[in-house]
């Protein structure tokens, strides 16, 4: 290390202040979501945020690397308990509180990435600082087959040993020595206390020492196995032999403290502690047990992923190594590629199997009730099926006769006819209808007249009527443009002008349909 | 079954056990490992209970052991179950309908006794004398009486779909074509010997297939109906 502070302040703090300054940086993201919380509604005063995120992680570590690790859902609810006990008022707000926790962990701010800070490196005296980025995770989601679940990262971990980067190996010697003190002390309670803490560095060893492997077995080169690796397995490797050696030595003290003449508080506590530490020396076993693994993993890892043939698309740049070469390779050879690639790609094939009942069942099943309905569609007498969809119900068809009626005795104003519509369920379809019907017979379809295609159903109601611009404009909700003159075809003084756009004339918007939807409607029997 | 807890080495028996059953081309030879697990299953109760059970989760159900190997069935809405769709694709209704005829007809045909069920002996078919089978069924299937959408109706339906077909059409290289009842009990000859059902003796002449333990096993499944009961019943006057 070239030494962050260039040797300004002094060797010795210069030695350890990239490694404390990182320390510092992992605490921030809690810091960050404790002030980001504030603009949640979540007061500060209320709830013990950096508690409950402190929980988070122990939550997490505490199942991870078991066949059931804690989910989302655990995490949430587990926190959300917590939270309901720092606010017994504020039953309500529990959840959310939980979940901005568990959010800020996951930096859900940005997206669920890593979190990221810039190191300040000064090197030697006289240069410029060299900016070092940091980043890093401390809870993530992965998928497994019953959920989400939530896992810790190395550095959470840490973090939820001790706070702050400290070298496990003193720090469980310290502890070794205090819990000693306390039994020769009979303090059982702080012992007890103590021996759980120790159990807990086992467990998050194992949990550390689980997702390195993982990791490993993913990617030979995602951890330097050549130093740093090798010096952590050494350390948890003492830390096992350590442990097991005094466990051993604690449980016979204790056994020694239950068996001489103690008060039976002193006993209760006694044996607390030894299935404590019965429980304890389960975990730092199954610690040792993938110790003695992990160098194998480490080893069959690098065959497989290094000097073996890659076996494993995503180990492959599907484009440059895959796709391209086979492009290239001559037919023969290029299609054992693409089958053998075909083969995995394509998954589980099941085989079918028959049973004889059901098989004859399936085959002889009668046809659907379809056969008998048919005919009666094509009585239907419309030209085009498809313009049936949005037919008017009988007696909104009806009311729109009666209404339109009114023209045979006479002129009559569009607006007049519309406000003639008698109140009801169906009025706005009516009045729709009356609109259109005075549209068309403002500007009638020509030419699908002459085809015989309207004239079939060209009554008072569509084609028996005409209209005629007047002055005034419409006043009516959902319609602009002026006010039509309506009356019996033919039975009223000069041939209309013909107008070159209804739309020019009439804008409809009743269901916020546009116009054109008036021509889809227009065909009413 | 019990919560007895089964041995892992057991259960990973069982589905290797499971896995020849499904491959229909594996057969259970002398001295290989599907033979040897055969073998535990006849024998060892606990073993056979770990593969039931097993089955049982996969949605299928263990038919019997013959010599040929261990026979199953599916449960109809399990992944393993055969879909109409996996037969083939082009089947319209009437299609559908002789099929089911003719597979009705050879198993009635093979076993028109329920001793023939435990009958190890393997059955002979050829394709012609199903098909002359089953014309001369068509009669009593006609007059099976039974509502609208019964399997009784079906089997009336199917009968007159079989009837109206000519026996023989051929092609231009004079092989039988489709739209034809003798290329319909081809077919279904065909699908059984796909299905691991029947064999093709071509040792014994064209158009020849033994039926194995596997369709035996099937057809004792069946719990029968108007259809097959009554072709059984014909058969029975055949063969005193």
């Amino acid at each position: 290390m070239t030494g962050a502070y260039g040797g300004v302040v002094s060797p010795a703090a210069d030695a350890s202040a990239r490694d404390r300054w990182r320390a510092l940086a992992l605490t921030d993201p809690v810091s960050r979501l404790v002030r980001n919380a504030a603009h949640a509604g979540i007061d500060d005063d209320e709830y013990d945020l950096r508690l409950l995120a402190l929980a988070a992680v122990d939550i997490v570590v505490g199942s991870m690397g078991f066949a059931r690790e804690a989910t989302l859902d655990d995490v949430v609810d587990e926190l959300a308990g917590l939270a309901a006990r720092m606010a017994p008022h504020r039953p309500d707000q529990a959840r959310d509180v939980a979940q901005t926790v568990v959010r800020g962990l996951l930096n859900d701010a940005h997206e669920q990435r890593r979190f990221t800070y810039r190191f300040a490196d000064l090197g030697a005296p006289g240069e410029p600082a060299r900016w070092e980025a940091y980043s890093f995770r401390l809870l993530s989601l992965r998928e497994a087959e019953y959920g989400p679940v939530l896992v810790a990262s190395d550095q959470a971990v840490t973090l939820f040993l001790h706070g702050l980067d400290v070298d496990l190996e003193d720090a469980d010697r310290a502890l070794a020595h205090v819990l000693q003190r306390q039994l020769d002390d009979r303090r059982f309670d702080a012992a007890a206390r103590t021996a759980a803490q120790a159990e807990r560095t086992s467990v998050g060893m194992s949990a550390m020492l689980a997702e390195l492997l993982d990791a490993t077995r993913r990617d030979v080169g995602s951890h330097d196995w050549e130093r740093e690796v090798p010096e952590r397995l050494l350390r948890a490797r003492r830390h096992v032999e350590s442990r097991i050696a005094e466990d051993d030595r604690l449980l016979e003290h204790v056994q020694g403290g239950l068996d001489a003449e103690t008060s039976p508080e002193v006993r209760a506590v006694s044996g607390r502690i030894v299935d404590l530490l019965g429980r304890a020396r389960q975990v730092h076993l199954d610690l040792e047990r993938r110790l003695v693994g992990a160098r194998e993993v480490f080893l069959s890892a690098q065959v497989r992923q290094r000097l073996a043939r890659r076996r494993r698309l995503r180990m492959l740049a599907l484009r440059e190594e895959l796709l391209l070469p086979v492009l290239e390779l001559p037919r023969a050879e290029a299609a054992l590629v693409a089958s053998a690639f075909a083969d995995r790609a394509l998954g589980v094939s099941v085989p079918r199997l028959v049973r004889f009942d059901d098989l004859v069942d399936a085959l002889w099943a009668p046809p659907r009730a379809r056969e008998a309905a048919e005919p009666e569609i094509e009585l239907v007498p419309d030209v085009d099926v498809s313009d049936d969809v949005q037919r008017y119900p009988e007696q909104v068809v009806a009311a729109a006769r009666e209404v339109l009626g009114a023209a045979a005795d006479g002129e009559v104003r569009l607006s007049e006819l519309l406000a003639a519509v008698p109140d009801g369920p169906d009025a706005a379809e009516v009045t729709e209808l009356v609109l259109l019907s005075a549209l068309w017979a403002f500007a009638p379809d020509v030419a699908a007249e002459a085809e015989g295609e309207v004239a079939a159903e060209v009554d008072v109601l569509a084609g028996g009527i005409e209209a005629e611009r007047a002055d005034e404009l419409l006043d009516v909700p959902g319609v602009g443009g002026p006010d039509l003159v309506v009356r019996l075809r033919g039975g009223a003084t000069g041939a209309t002008e013909m107008p070159a756009e209804p739309a020019d004339v009439l804008f409809v918007d009743v269901h916020g349909d546009a116009y054109s939807d008036a021509y889809s409607r227009e065909t009413v029997s | 079954m019990t919560s007895v807890a089964a041995d892992l080495t057991e259960v990973r028996a069982a589905a290797e056990l499971l896995g020849f059953a499904l491959a229909r081309r594996a057969r259970p030879v002398e001295g290989g490992q599907y033979r040897a697990l055969l073998d535990r299953y006849r024998s060892e109760l606990r073993f056979r209970d770990v593969v039931d059970t097993m089955a049982e989760g996969l949605g299928l159900e263990v038919l019997g052991t013959p010599r040929s190997g261990l026979v199953l069935a599916p449960d109809p809405a399990g992944p393993f179950a055969t879909r109409l769709g996996d037969l083939r694709s082009t089947m319209d209704a009437d299609d559908r309908l002789v099929f089911g005829l003719v597979l009705i007809g050879i198993a009635a045909y093979a076993y028109p006794t329920d001793a023939d069920f435990d009958d190890p002996e393997t059955r002979l078919v050829e394709v012609a004398t199903i098909d002359g089978f089953i014309r001369a069924a068509l009669g009593t299937l006609g007059s099976l009486a039974g509502v609208e959408g019964s399997a009784e109706e079906r089997a009336r339906a199917a009968a007159q779909v079989y009837a109206d077909l000519p026996q023989l059409i051929t092609t231009q290289t004079g092989r039988r074509a489709r739209g034809c009842t003798l290329k319909a009990v081809e077919d279904v000859c065909g699908w059984l010997v796909e299905q691991g059902a029947a064999r093709e003796a071509a040792s014994l002449g064209p158009d020849t297939f033994h039926l194995t333990d596997r369709f035996r096993l099937l057809v004792a499944d069946s719990a029968g109906g108007g259809a097959l009961d009554a072709l059984r019943d014909l058969r029975r006057e055949d063969v005193p």
